[in-house]
């Protein structure tokens, strides 16, 4: 992971290394806060330093970001039952434990299980929906749209609470299912999102060529439509995953007497008991989402090699909030 | 404009098909919102304007939301919550513009590496990551015994953990990813060499930052506050767990008052309240965005 910002300038150091003496009291290059009286200095100092700051920047967000994860990782290594230096040496004793831990077991699994039926159907209704909304023409349809839109900012706090007094009014007892169902009803919504920016960048011409050229309604579905969007529902499948699994104020609101992974990491926090066994769970479950994070990247870059490669990834990643 | 796949001289069949066909797809989405998104909003405001058990009386009321409108003690936490939750703001818009700049304009061959590095800080789970700040500002925590392991401070420094500042830096780390892409969504659609131009002709850093690049990333910075200020704004899951009694804020009174005290009319009627600002907010900053482009 340290790799990060090695090749932007100057090869990578801790991030304040690169920094010129002179300059800022913060990292920020180009944009407000550099200094004018680097223009004296010469034109050397006023090229190298939107470089260097540039470094500096990328990587005191690295650290932010990821330092305090990786040294949680590092401790989940320490032979000691409380978090702190001095370190005791190496040992995986937290990891037996954590295999061992029926409460943490089924809360990683209960994720994965809501998670995965959650994501199968936001990509269903949302592809949908998608095709709906962007095709299609209907009376109501901005009242549709704007529906699907305000669900992505109405607050989870909100969901959550609503959805409790929404089930206990109908006397529905909370379960991973009602997790589940509200899960989806603010997941599927981010799909359409993405799918249907994927829809609008891609030309209708070709649809109707399709059908012109004599194509069913479902091959120019399959043949035409479905691979141009393959990217946007790959994205979309991988974000849906993890607003699901990584989701906390909703789980915590409906989840009754069963617990998902986030749900579980907040309880055993509040009562600050066999914190290590947090941090052997917490490192597992990052790097499997290390792992799907790069894993999925490998997979879009495969399917957007024959547009553009780099330029379509970019255009997916900043396509969904245009 | 047609759907595009039926014919100019659809038989009545046909046409009667395609009537249909925005119900087939749109008919188990917009349900499914209806149901679990509108109908429990309704229900919960139906709540919030019912009296509480506790009172033996029946009929609709304000009196929750005047209790909990006119209570000194949520003022002060409404309080706490705007100035952490703005505070969070700043912070990530501080650092996101410039690094929206450099991702755009000067990363290169690492832009598209660095985007991936923001995706993953997204994916990876904010409870965990509130944890791993947690561990590191605490009493015992990881900065403490380093401080005093050099010999900088004699005792732990307490107000690392446990306050308005720490729920500041785990809120701040949180949403960047959301804070940044926007932002860079907009610098990439507008011509780098406007920006060298003005700087070109002389403008200063400063000039050309205020008067060129800001006007045409305001959009962006708009779409960045729609969808970051309103998590940081009802967030509770940090404030529970780094901010102690000083860092309480508005989520965790309504959690409080919803699962510790059992006032479900109250709590709903705060969430009423949280829900219409942020409703506000939304509008608002939808809007200026829109302007912005418009005018750009």
């Amino acid at each position: 992971m340290a790799r990060g910002p090695g090749g932007l300038a100057i090869p990578s150091g801790d991030a304040t290394a690169g920094r010129p003496a002179p300059s800022a009291p913060g990292v920020r290059p180009a944009v407000p806060g550099a200094p004018r009286s680097d223009v004296p200095l010469g034109h050397r100092l006023r090229r190298r330093l939107p470089a260097a700051a540039s470094l500096g920047l990328t990587a005191f967000v690295l650290l932010i970001l990821f330092g305090p994860v990786l040294m949680l990782a590092l401790f989940s290594f320490n032979d000691s039952s409380i978090i702190s230096l001095p370190w005791e040496g190496f040992t995986t004793r937290w990891y037996d434990q954590a295999s061992s831990d029926s409460q943490a077991i089924d809360a990683v699994l209960n994720s994965l299980l809501v998670a995965s039926i959650v994501t199968v159907f936001s990509l269903v209704l949302g592809m949908l929906a998608a095709w709906g909304l962007t095709r299609l023409r209907f009376p109501g349809r901005g009242f549709v749209a704007g529906l699907h839109g305000s669900v992505l900012v109405v607050p989870w706090l909100i969901i959550g609470v609503a959805g409790l007094i929404f089930f206990s009014e109908l006397g529905v007892t909370l379960s991973l299912q009602t997790i589940g169902l509200m899960h989806l009803v603010v997941t599927f919504p981010l799909v359409v999102a993405i799918i249907s920016a994927g829809l609008v960048r891609f030309s209708r011409s070709l649809e109707e060529a399709a059908i012109d050229l004599g194509a069913s309604q479902l091959q120019m579905m399959r043949h035409v439509v479905l691979p141009h969007i393959a990217p946007s529902l790959a994205a979309a499948g991988i974000f849906a995953f993890a607003w699901s699994f990584n989701n906390f104020e909703i789980s915590f609101f409906l989840g009754g007497f069963e617990q998902t992974f986030p749900v579980w990491v907040f309880s055993i926090l509040r009562q600050s008991e066999n914190l290590p066994l947090v941090n052997a769970v917490s490192t597992v479950i990052a790097l499997a989402q290390v792992i799907a994070v790069f894993g999925a990247w490998r997979l879009m870059k495969r399917l957007t090699r024959n547009r553009g490669g780099d330029n379509a990834l970019t255009e997916l990643v900043t396509g969904g909030v245009r | 404009m047609e759907s595009a796949s039926v014919p100019l001289e659809a038989s009545p069949a046909r046409r009667r098909r395609s009537r249909l066909r925005p119900l087939a797809f749109m008919s188990a989405p917009t349900a499914l919102l209806a149901i679990f998104f509108l109908l429990p909003m309704v229900v919960m405001l139906v709540i919030a304007l019912e009296h509480g058990v506790v009172s033996g009386q029946s009929g609709f009321t304000l009196s929750n939301f005047t209790d909990v409108l006119t209570d000194p003690l949520y003022r002060e936490v409404a309080v706490t919550t705007v100035i952490i939750a703005t505070s969070a703001m700043l912070i990530q818009l501080v650092i996101a513009v410039p690094l929206a700049y450099v991702l755009a304009f000067k990363a290169g061959r690492w832009e598209l590496p660095l985007l991936l590095f923001l995706v993953l800080a997204d994916e990876l789970n904010p409870m965990v990551r509130i944890y791993s700040w947690r561990m590191l500002l605490g009493r015992e925590g990881l900065i403490n015994s380093a401080l005093m392991e050099i010999g900088i401070v004699n005792q732990p420094v307490d107000a690392l953990l446990f306050s308005e500042f720490a729920v500041i830096i785990v809120l701040a780390t949180s949403y960047l990813t959301y804070t940044v892409i926007p932002i860079y969504a907009a610098m990439k659609a507008i011509d780098s060499n406007l920006f060298e131009a003005a700087l070109d002709l002389g403008a200063g850093w400063w000039t050309s930052a205020r008067r060129v690049l800001l006007p045409l990333i305001a959009p962006g910075i708009f779409i960045a506050l729609l969808l970051v200020y309103i998590p940081l704004f009802t967030d509770f899951a940090s404030p529970a767990l780094v901010g102690g009694t000083s860092g309480y804020m508005l989520g965790n009174a309504v959690q409080d008052l919803v699962l510790e005290s059992g006032d479900l009319n109250g709590g709903a009627a705060m969430s009423m309240l949280m829900l219409g600002a942020s409703a506000i907010f939304a509008v608002v900053a939808y809007r200026l965005s829109k302007i912005r482009q418009l005018e750009s």
